[in-house]
C-alpha cells in the first residue's frame, strides 16, 4: 500500500512536470496530431456504424494533420472534459463547437480569427416564408426557456415567444402547430434539416443572428502553434474549405463563412 | 349474601416447549421475476415508442432490413456492432477494476489486523476514507489527477482513459474487499486462533492455514454483490468521457438525429444489455449463499 501511495505521488509529481518542448515539434517527433472533437454534435462530429468520428471538425482535423505531414488521431471530447484534456496535454488541439467567451480565452490560447460562427436562427415551417426577420413582428415562434437570446428576439423584432424546457418539447410544439418556427442555435437547425422528418416539412429561410464564432485552442504558451493554425484557418477562408465542407455534410453554408471566404479572397 | 359467581372461564396456562420461530420466508427471485421485468422494458419501450411524436410507420420487415426507415429496431441493428463494443468495454473496466481493488483490498484488510499500530491505522483510515467517498467523486479524482502518460527511464508509458477509470473504480472496491476481509475474519470464532496457539501454530500459520481459508466461502457472495454494482457503475465513466456503453447511446442518438423516439428503446437496450449480464451474477450470489449458509 506505502509503495502504491509513492508511487502515486510520483506519479502526480510526473504529471505537474512542465512539457518544455514545443506541441509542434512534438507533433512532428511522435508523428501523430492527437485532436479532441465532438462525437455528439451532427454534422459536426458524429460517429458512423463504424464508430469511427467523421464531421465537418474531423475533417479540418485531417487537413491540419495533412499539413504538418503527421497521422491524426481523434479523441472525443464533452463540455466537461475538454479543456482539462488540453491542458493535460493529452491532445494538441481542440476543434469541438466551443463557443468564443472570455473565461476560456484565460485558460487556453484561441486561434484566431474564428474558424467558425454559430448563430440564432429559426427552423420555420415551410408554409412560412419570411426572410427577414422584421417580417416576423406579432408572430408566435416556439424556444427553450432559458435561451440568452430570447429576449433580445422577443424585443427587437417583435415576436411572441413560446418557451419550454430542452430542446425536444419545443419541437414537439412547433410539429403541433403552436407557432410557426423554433428559435434556437443555427448549427442545431441545421443538424435538424438533415433528417428526412424535418427536411419534408421545415426550412431556415432567415440569415442568423447573434453570431457567436467558435474557437480552436491551444495550449496557453504554444504560441508557434497558434501562427500556425492562424494561417491555416486563413488559408481555409481564401480557399473556401469551410464553405465545401458545409456543402459537403449538407448544410446551408453560414453567412460567417461565406463573408470569410469572399474577405479573404480578394 | 349473594350467590358467589363462577369466575371467567380461563383456559389453564401451559408451558409450551421453547421453540424458535420459523423466520418468515422472505420473497424469492424467480426466473419468472426477470421474465416479468424484460417484458416491462419492452412494453414501456414500446408504448413510449408509440407515444413519440408522429412516429414512422413501421415498415413490413423486408423492406425495413433494405433501405431502413430508420424504426427503432432496425436503429439498435444497424449499431449493434458499435454499442456491443462499448458494452464489451465495461465490462472489461469492470472486472480489471474489480481485480485491481481485490488484490489491494485484500492487503488493505490484513493491514487493518496487523500487529503494528501505525499500518493498522493506516489502513484503517484508508478503508474508511475510500469507503465513504462517493464514487463519482473518485473518479472525477483519477481522471484529473492522473497524467495522461508518464515517463520512466525515458520510456514514455500512456494512461489513456480506460486505465483511469479501471484505477478510480478500482479504489471502492479496494476499501469495501477490505471490510468484508476485516469482517470475514472477524467473524471467525475466536477459539480458532486459541485451538491452533495451542497446537502450536504461529500467527502467520494460523491466518494463512486456518482462518483465511474459511474466509473465502464467507466473502465470495458479497463478493460478487460488489462486481455487479461496480459493472452497473462503469457507465458513470460517460460523465469523464470514456467511450462506454452509455457515451456511446448518446451518440449514436444523435448521429441518427437525436429524435425523442429513438431516446427509450436505444436507453433500454443499454439497460437490458447491463440486466442480462448482471441479472445470472445475482442469482449465482444468492445460490451460494444459501449454500454457504454459516450457521453461528
Amino acid at each position: 500500500m506505502k509503495k502504491l501511495i509513492i508511487g502515486s505521488i510520483a506519479l502526480l509529481l510526473a504529471g505537474a512536470a512542465p512539457a518544455a518542448a514545443d506541441v509542434m515539434e512534438q507533433v512532428k517527433q511522435r508523428g501523430t496530431l492527437v485532436v479532441g472533437v465532438k462525437a455528439d454534435y451532427k454534422p459536426f462530429g458524429f460517429r458512423d456504424p463504424s464508430g469511427t468520428v467523421v464531421g465537418i471538425e474531423p475533417d479540418l482535423a485531417a487537413d491540419i494533420a495533412k499539413r504538418l505531414g503527421v497521422k491524426l488521431e481523434l479523441v472525443p471530447v464533452v463540455a466537461s472534459n475538454r479543456i482539462e484534456f488540453l491542458n493535460q496535454g493529452k491532445i494538441d488541439l481542440l476543434i469541438a463547437t466551443m463557443s468564443d467567451k472570455p473565461e476560456r480565452r484565460r485558460s487556453v490560447l484561441a486561434v484566431d480569427p474564428q474558424y467558425y460562427s454559430d448563430s440564432v436562427n429559426v427552423l420555420m415551417n415551410k408554409k412560412a416564408k419570411y426572410t427577414n426577420w422584421e417580417d416576423l413582428k406579432g408572430k408566435t415562434l416556439c424556444a427553450t426557456s432559458g435561451s440568452f437570446y430570447n429576449k433580445d428576439v422577443a424585443e427587437k423584432y417583435g415576436v411572441q415567444i413560446k418557451a419550454f424546457d430542452g430542446s425536444d418539447k419545443p419541437l414537439f410544439a412547433l410539429k403541433q402547430g403552436e407557432c410557426i418556427g423554433y428559435l434556437y442555435d443555427q448549427t442545431f437547425v441545421q443538424g435538424k434539416l438533415l433528417d428526412d422528418e424535418w427536411k419534408s416539412g421545415y426550412h431556415m429561410p432567415l440569415p442568423g443572428i447573434l453570431e457567436t464564432p467558435w474557437i480552436m485552442a491551444v495550449k496557453n504558451g504554444e504560441d508557434g502553434f497558434q501562427k500556425f493554425l492562424s494561417e491555416t484557418t486563413i488559408d481555409w477562408f481564401k480557399n473556401g474549405t469551410v464553405v465545401e465542407e458545409e456543402q459537403k455534410w449538407g448544410i446551408q453554408p453560414t453567412d460567417y463563412s461565406l463573408r470569410m471566404r469572399d474577405k479573404h479572397k480578394g | 349474601m349473594t350467590p358467589e359467581r363462577d369466575p371467567p372461564f380461563r383456559p389453564m396456562a401451559v408451558l409450551l416447549p421453547l421453540r424458535p420461530r420459523e423466520p418468515e420466508p422472505l420473497p424469492r427471485v424467480t426466473t419468472r421475476h426477470g421474465l416479468l421485468f424484460v417484458t416491462a422494458v419492452l412494453l414501456i419501450a414500446t408504448v413510449a415508442h408509440a407515444q413519440a411524436p408522429d412516429a414512422p410507420a413501421a415498415a413490413p420487415a423486408a423492406e425495413a432490413l433494405t433501405q431502413a426507415p430508420a424504426t427503432a429496431l432496425t436503429v439498435i441493428i444497424k449499431w449493434l456492432p458499435l454499442l456491443m463494443k462499448g458494452f464489451l468495454f465495461n465490462i472489461l473496466i469492470s472486472v480489471l477494476a474489480m481485480a485491481l481493488g481485490t488484490v489491494a483490498g485484500l492487503m488493505l484488510g490484513l493491514a487493518q489486523i496487523s500487529q503494528h499500530r501505525w499500518l493498522r491505522q493506516f489502513a484503517w483510515v484508508t478503508t474508511q476514507f475510500f469507503r465513504n467517498a462517493p464514487w463519482l467523486v473518485l473518479l472525477f479524482f483519477a481522471m484529473f489527477m492522473i497524467p495522461y502518460q508518464f515517463t520512466v527511464f525515458g520510456y514514455v508509458i500512456p494512461f489513456p482513459d480506460w486505465v483511469k477509470a479501471i484505477i478510480g473504480f478500482g479504489l471502492p472496491v479496494m476499501a469495501n474487499v477490505a471490510e468484508l476481509l476485516r469482517g470475514a475474519i472477524r467473524s471467525i470464532p475466536n477459539g480458532q486462533w486459541e485451538a491452533a496457539e495451542s497446537l502450536a501454530f504461529s500467527r502467520n500459520k494460523t491466518l494463512w492455514l486456518i482462518i483465511l481459508p474459511q474466509c473465502v466461502k464467507r466473502m465470495l457472495p458479497p463478493w460478487m454483490n460488489l462486481y455487479s454494482l461496480i459493472t452497473m457503475a462503469t457507465v458513470m465513466a460517460n460523465l469523464v468521457g470514456v467511450s462506454e456503453m452509455l457515451t456511446l447511446t448518446a451518440e449514436v442518438h444523435a448521429a441518427e438525429g437525436g429524435r425523442p423516439e429513438l431516446l427509450a428503446p436505444l436507453y433500454g437496450f443499454a439497460m437490458l444489455c447491463f440486466f442480462i449480464y448482471c441479472w445470472p451474477i445475482d442469482r449465482a450470489t444468492q445460490y451460494l449463499e444459501r449454500r454457504f449458509h454459516v450457521k453461528t
